[in-house]
């Protein structure tokens, strides 16, 4: 780690229960009732962090497609306040920053692969093509939080890709959704948004006729 | 389309018939999917495949390809019956209904069940939704115009709204989603072969009226035609333009054949036929091919000569307004200069116009022309954002017949700095320098202070805040004597308070002395008319079911009939009867149908060069339904031959591209993407790009295979109905 190195935390705005000054929580929310599988958060965090053709820091996953009750759920790491990866890294090379983003250390991860194994997202990632699936240092989602170094660096972006948190913005999947269906941001916040959703949906997505969907009732 | 894609939040029912926005407008189902949740809108969704858009409906309907004018009849027929029609709208604002309602009782239900495959229950149930759910809108897109009957099918949608009262209201509107990035403002601005901008037209009055505008001499003008003749003659279409090459001229509507082709942003793929595409490639003596990259067009002829490939600049690096599908015309900062050799469009054109000795009279209008323009432009990738602003003064000027006047570079900019304070649903300003104004100042935009009109035909707010009636575009009088002005009563506020014809000469008043009196007292200036389900002067004045030329069904064709062969279209004879082969479907009995993906858009020259997009969706496909499938001995992932029977050519076309098994499509149809290209009936054209040049995945282009077949009025390529066989490779 680099003796500079500063994390840029993001500071909850409104009063919380951890008090006006208490730092962010933040999290990802995936909408299933909205996600339409564009792709379009794929492709924007490719393109921000610069990654490679094999991995997959947020994918969209799609079930019963064709079919009635086809429905899609992009998956990026889901930051999770009890990560199983961080409990099972026999290096610490995962850990929590202090808004909750689970954060890489990739010079001190040594690509045993035991977080792959422990996550059940599949947000872990490894580099492909080498014999027998040799798995390399792992990368992940980082939030668009970059990683253990200089805020904005070189060094930062070569290793870990954009830091937009640094930057006061949100990452760039739940910044260019369609629909948005990929809700970023503190976990207060994020719990409004799905609130108000859930509110106006009532049961079964309330709309007209619903009862009589494809013949069945939900 | 009538409405904006905003205005969706406000709708109760949503039908999607021929459209699929969860792929092709995906920012389009944050309106619809919000209208979902929050009014508790019923979405509907029509298609042969249940695609990403029919997973989020309420009810998804299975349509066979090519029968949408009996669906929509079938609705009316209910509709009618039920007495659910809106009576006041039909007896104010429109024309001929009682023509059109004779015609409906053609469609009983279970006849149209017949014909589209769809249950009568099913047609029952939308029948109700969209009529217990008021106000509701009807989106489409290509899944209605690409078929040789597709204005035929267009007309009905808009019938079905105009009998539902759904026309001029926040949350109804006839709401077809244009596709390419300021498609709309192609097609104002002229892009086709029949009209000048601003849909003038290409008569005498039309070229008069530009000539004005352009501060060019008319007879100049007609001096650059063969004769006046030949000036007034509609041109061919990018469907069927390379008839021109092929055919014997005496057959064509010219003496010559077409000896050059210039592609600017267009894509060969996307083209039906593109076997005959490719042998008119091979025989026209140039090809010019304007793109940011080698496409298709480079590859597909066999020749070693005679294509040139001009490097275009990206819209990220020129300045430019676009006009998307609301009719917004917006504002666009140029990011980065043109890099490498590409130069903008426009930089492009003048070179061209001089090297072609007539640059003086294409950068002229009467406001002075076109500034910033260097007197050598032989080595200039780019002009100045004040050049570019003078175009769109230009438009400003002249394209008066839709109120393009109000759009000067001066308020989109002005937008565009205060695009924060328009308001999400209506897409109004709430204060700040643009209070009141609509974003992107949708046509009509009467004046520079008018608001603009987000909303078409809405007669319940005044003129000056965006209300209008249907354009009095016909008179005030149809040849059968009848009126074709709006009731007494129904007309915007402030205004008269009945019909009125359009104001005399407001389109080709360059001083838009007519405009401002017509704006003055309260009028729309072009006028307040009624619309028209009998329209007199067009193929089928009143829509009717015709079976695709490629259709399943023999005995549907004898009682549905498709056209008489028409001698000229466009230029080139336009066969329908003739070309039509009852018995094809004994040896070709599968359903094809084509259309796009979220990866790729058109020709995808540039997305398929984009490695990450090609990640997603690395390989051509066709879908084909798990029994379909086994029933031909082929697995998901295996290679497959699809063949369709012959056309224009005479010889049957095929492709060889993967299986994706799924239950997208019914086992009736099978469904191709059309972004592919650099793979030609089995043969890879790759090795031809030039060095570097390649796209990331090559495939075979689904238009190798498409067949004959485009619409009676607009020549539309048929590429939704065809039939087809498939085979294991």
């Amino acid at each position: 780690m680099a003796s500079e190195t500063r994390v840029s935390v993001p500071i909850r705005q409104a009063a919380g229960p951890e008090g006006k000054y208490a730092s962010a929580r933040m999290k990802f929310y995936i909408d299933v009732k909205r996600c339409i599988e564009c792709g379009g958060c794929e492709v924007a965090c490719k393109n921000e962090n610069n990654v490679p053709p094999g991995i997959a820091r947020i994918r969209v996953v799609t079930i019963n497609e064709g079919e009635q009750g086809e429905t899609n759920v992009a998956v990026p790491c889901m930051h999770c306040s009890k990560a199983p990866c961080v409990a099972v890294c026999p290096v610490d090379a995962l850990f929590h920053r202090p808004d909750g983003i689970v954060a890489l250390n990739k010079e001190t991860c040594i690509g045993c692969g035991y977080c792959l194994y422990a996550c059940p997202f599949g947000a872990p990632q490894f580099p492909k093509g080498a014999p027998f699936g040799a798995r390399g240092v792992m990368d992940k989602c980082t939030y668009c939080a970059g990683g253990p170094e200089v805020p904005l660096s070189e060094r930062e972006r070569r290793l870990y890709g954009s830091n937009r948190i640094a930057e006061g913005k949100l990452p760039m999947c739940a910044s260019v959704c369609a629909t948005k269906a990929l809700v970023a941001g503190d976990a207060e916040e994020v719990a409004n948004v799905v609130r108000m959703r859930m509110a106006a949906r009532g049961a079964g997505g309330g709309a007209w006729g619903w009862e009589s969907a494809y013949g069945k009732g939900n | 389309m009538t409405n904006h894609q905003n205005d969706i939040r406000n709708s109760r029912s949503i039908m999607i018939i021929g459209m699929n926005p969860a792929e092709n407008h995906p920012i389009s189902m944050q309106h619809i999917l919000t209208a979902k949740e929050t009014n508790r809108a019923v979405i509907i969704s029509v298609d042969p495949r249940f695609t990403k858009t029919s997973a989020f409906a309420n009810k998804y309907v299975r349509i066979r390809s090519g029968t949408d004018v009996a669906f929509i009849y079938g609705l009316v027929n209910i509709i009618l019956a039920n007495g659910w029609e809106d009576k006041k709208f039909i007896q104010e604002r429109t024309y001929a209904f009682d023509e059109f309602k004779a015609e409906i009782a053609k469609y009983d239900p279970k006849t149209v069940s017949d014909i589209t495959g769809v249950a009568v229950a099913d047609l029952n149930w939308v029948a109700r939704a969209m009529a217990e759910n008021r106000p509701g809108t009807v989106i489409w897109a290509m899944g209605g115009t690409q078929h040789s009957h597709g204005t035929g099918i267009v007309r009905t949608y808009c019938h079905l709204q105009m009998v539902l009262g759904n026309i001029g209201k926040p949350g109804g509107g006839c709401d077809v989603f244009r596709g390419h990035d300021s498609i709309q403002g192609v097609t104002d601005i002229g892009g086709g072969p029949e009209t000048l901008p601003g849909y003038y037209g290409i008569g005498e009055r039309a070229w008069k009226h530009w000539s004005a505008v352009w501060d060019v001499p008319y007879d100049w003008l007609l001096a650059r035609f063969k004769n006046k003749e030949m000036m007034e003659k509609p041109g061919f279409t990018v469907a069927r333009w390379y008839e021109g090459v092929l055919m014997d001229p005496k057959d064509l509507g010219q003496d010559v054949p077409i000896k050059a082709v210039m592609f600017w942003g267009h894509s060969t793929n996307s083209m039906q036929q593109m076997d005959r595409v490719k042998k008119a490639l091979e025989k026209v003596e140039l090809i010019v091919d304007v793109d940011p990259y080698v496409t298709n067009t480079a590859v597909l002829p066999d020749r070693s000569d005679g294509i040139y490939v001009l490097p275009a600049a990206s819209n990220y690096e020129q300045w430019n307004s676009s006009v998307n599908t609301n009719r917004d015309n917006q504002y666009r900062q140029r990011v980065v200069s043109p890099v490498w050799e590409a130069r903008t469009d426009l930089a492009i054109m003048v070179d061209l116009a001089e090297r072609l000795g007539f640059r003086k009279q294409f950068v002229s209008n009467n406001k002075g022309g076109w500034r910033g323009i260097p007197a050598d432009v032989k080595n200039v990738k780019e002009f100045s954002e004040q050049t570019m602003n003078d175009v769109l003064r230009e438009i400003n000027v002249g394209a008066l017949s839709i109120g393009y006047n109000g759009h000067t570079p001066e308020r989109l900019k002005r937008q565009q700095e205060w695009a924060h304070v328009f308001d999400i649903k209506t897409k109004k300003a709430v204060g700040g320098p643009v209070n009141g104004e609509q974003w992107g100042l949708p046509w009509p935009c009467w004046s520079d202070t008018h608001p603009g009109t987000p909303i078409l035909y809405r007669n319940d707010v005044p003129v000056s805040e965006g209300g209008c009636g249907f354009r009095a575009n016909w008179g005030p009088k149809a040849p059968d004597g009848r009126t074709l002005l709006a009731a007494n009563g129904s007309a915007p506020p402030d205004g008269p308070a009945t019909g009125y014809p359009a104001q005399k000469d407001y389109a080709t008043d360059l001083s838009q002395a007519a405009i401002k009196e017509a704006l003055k007292e309260g009028r729309s200036p072009y006028g307040n008319g009624r619309a028209r389900f009998n329209s007199w002067n067009i193929p089928d004045p009143l829509p009717i079911h015709r079976e695709p030329i490629h259709s399943p069904r023999p005995d549907l064709i004898v009682k549905w009939p498709t056209y008489d062969d028409a001698k000229e279209h466009y230029r080139v004879p336009q066969p329908y009867k003739s070309m039509q082969k009852p018995d094809w479907v004994k040896q070709y009995p599968i359903i094809l149908t084509t259309g796009r993906v979220v990866e790729y858009e058109g020709g995808a020259a540039g997305e398929r060069s984009t490695s990450w997009l090609v990640e997603l969706n690395p390989e051509m496909y066709v879908e084909i339904h798990p029994k379909l499938a086994n029933d031909h001995g082929i697995r998901h992932g295996d290679w497959v031959w699809v063949e369709t029977p012959e056309d224009m050519d005479g010889q049957p076309s095929k492709i060889k591209v993967k299986a994706k098994v799924t239950k997208r499509v019914g086992p009736d149809t099978v469904f191709l993407p059309f972004h592919w290209g650099g793979v030609f009936e089995g043969k890879s054209l790759a090795g031809k790009y030039p060095e570097g040049t390649a796209p990331l995945t090559t495939g075979e282009s689904a238009n190798t295979v498409t067949t004959y077949g485009y619409d009676r009025l607009t020549q539309m390529q048929e590429t939704k109905t065809s039939l087809c066989r498939i085979k294991k490779a």
